[in-house]
């Protein structure tokens, strides 16, 4: 399978078409980081909001950069199960590579600064918590732009639906009071539990919330990929 | 290999591409698979190598390790001929040692030389297509699913199709092709299933039931034992031709040199 996961960023990464979500990616963060100075766990936490339809689209992208023969030749090789499970971890790798960029973008841009009154949290902190705000952003993207890739939606537009009402919902669903909440990824819970200080049992439901929905909506992609090579 | 009972259709309501296709393939054994355009000849052949899952029905004893030559190669990729059948034979599970030695050894089968560093995406159609037929054979396939592997192949390239087929056979494999340009007389002995308005059924294998006569030449000696071991072998006489004898002289004691078997 790691052979497969290689070849799926190398079709990905040599197409240039890898270049489109780091470019918007950059943009994103350029004009979230290009208001002033702020706290970092803070900062990450919208980081991670604004970046989860990038994260989407560039898994969207990665799994259709690779024709749809090709991708029933990999499955006759691997079988149907690690032939999916091959495509999402090769997003979710691509999907690292954008958090990294995410987590050092501010400091070289001067977005964020360190502690200045008591009671902020220290640097290694606080990049720690915007690490655990990417990472639960990151599976809940994978998961919606696999149920957005060609072999789900089978035309463009519906593609871009998808990915557009996934946004929509995490937006929509996200502020306080919403009605079920949890259609959506928590990410603009994590973001508002990030501006101050952060319970232990806040962070244990944002991450089961956060897997549970990648669990539901993967497993959405995966009946649906019985039926379709 | 069991094709049990199979019924297809690409949506839940749409019409059933094949119903109730009930088939076996065994080791050793080269099914060719003909049909219309639109018949579901690819249909089946992606059912047997897996790309298709059954809407209805099941496959059994799928071979574990299985080679499909599609009918179109995706050349659409941005891999080098070396660099996409090293990375195949990767995926197919080879080690780092072997797939050097394998992916050598099919590019020079196939005359892929001159073509180890351009792109799939310059290649011509047959070209292509030799790249489709070699990551398919990278690991000795136990089913080698071939859809149309002729189209847009050169000369040389054709006579090595078979070649490659009666390897995997030879190893006990099991072949299925489709073909519609007659190309499959190159493979006497396959059995042969037609497809049609969704169901397969299975022609008269060609090897057996079509005939061949043979003319030989024998001394004039060794006329009476050799005719009659060739009916003890099941032979059918057809006449026996010798230098002063008329034509249409017939029986195995007729003074001949030439007969004709059957």
């Amino acid at each position: 399978m790691t052979a497969l996961v290689r070849f799926r960023l190398a079709g990905f990464l040599r197409t240039g078409r890898a270049l489109a979500p780091v470019m918007a990616g950059l943009l994103t963060l350029g004009i979230l980081y290009g208001g002033g100075r702020a706290q970092p766990a803070e900062a990450y936490g919208v980081s991670a909001v604004v970046l989860f339809p990038v994260l989407a689209w560039q898994t969207k992208i990665l799994l259709d950069v690779e024709p749809d023969v090709q991708r029933r030749l990999a499955l006759v090789a691997v079988g149907p199960a690690r032939e999916q499970a091959a495509g999402l971890v090769a997003a979710v790798v691509a999907g690292l590579g954008l958090v990294a960029v995410a987590l050092v973008f501010p400091w070289l841009v001067g977005g964020v600064a360190g502690p200045s009154l008591p009671g902020d949290l220290s640097v290694p902190a606080g990049v720690a918590l915007g690490l655990w705000a990417h990472l639960l952003a990151l599976p809940a993207a994978v998961a919606l732009g696999a149920l957005a890739s060609r072999v789900i939606t089978r035309s463009a537009g519906y593609g871009v639906a998808v990915l557009t009402l996934g946004t929509v919902g995490v937006l929509a669903l996200g502020f306080s009071g919403a009605v079920a909440p949890w259609l959506a990824p928590p990410l603009l819970p994590t973001a508002r539990a990030l501006v101050g200080p952060l319970p232990g049992s806040t962070a244990l439901l944002l991450t089961v919330w956060a897997l549970a929905w990648a669990a539901v909506v993967l497993t959405g992609y995966a009946r649906v990929r019985t039926r379709r090579a | 290999m069991w094709l049990e009972d199979i019924g297809l259709r690409y949506h839940r309501r749409g019409p059933w591409v094949l119903r109730q296709v009930t088939a076996r393939v065994a080791a050793g054994e080269a099914v060719v698979v003909r049909g219309r355009n639109g018949a579901g000849k690819s249909t089946l052949l992606q059912l047997a190598a897996g790309v298709l899952r059954p809407s209805r029905g099941r496959v059994l004893d799928r071979p574990a390790v299985v080679g499909w030559v599609p009918e179109r190669f995706p050349a659409d990729q941005p891999f080098t001929v070396d660099g996409y059948l090293a990375a195949m034979a990767r995926i197919a599970s080879l080690s780092p040692a072997t797939t050097e030695r394998t992916v050598q050894r099919w590019v020079d089968r196939l005359g892929l030389g001159p073509f180890r560093t351009v792109r799939l995406a310059q290649l011509s159609k047959g070209t292509a297509q030799k790249v489709g037929l070699a990551q398919a054979v990278l690991r000795p396939p136990g089913l080698l699913v071939l859809d149309e592997p002729w189209e847009g192949l050169d000369a040389a390239a054709r006579e090595l199709v078979p070649q490659v087929i009666d390897e995997v056979l030879a190893d006990g494999g099991s072949v299925l092709v489709s073909d519609h340009r007659g190309e499959t007389v190159r493979l006497p002995g396959a059995r042969e299933w037609s497809v049609a308005d969704g169901a397969v059924v299975e022609r008269a294998p060609s090897g057996e039931a079509a005939v061949a006569v043979v003319e030989l030449e024998v001394p004039v000696g060794q006329l009476p034992t050799t005719v009659a071991r060739l009916r003890a072998e099941g032979h059918h006489i057809l006449r026996v031709r010798g230098p002063g004898a008329p034509p249409e002289a017939t029986g195995p004691g007729a003074e001949s040199a030439s007969e004709v078997a059957r």
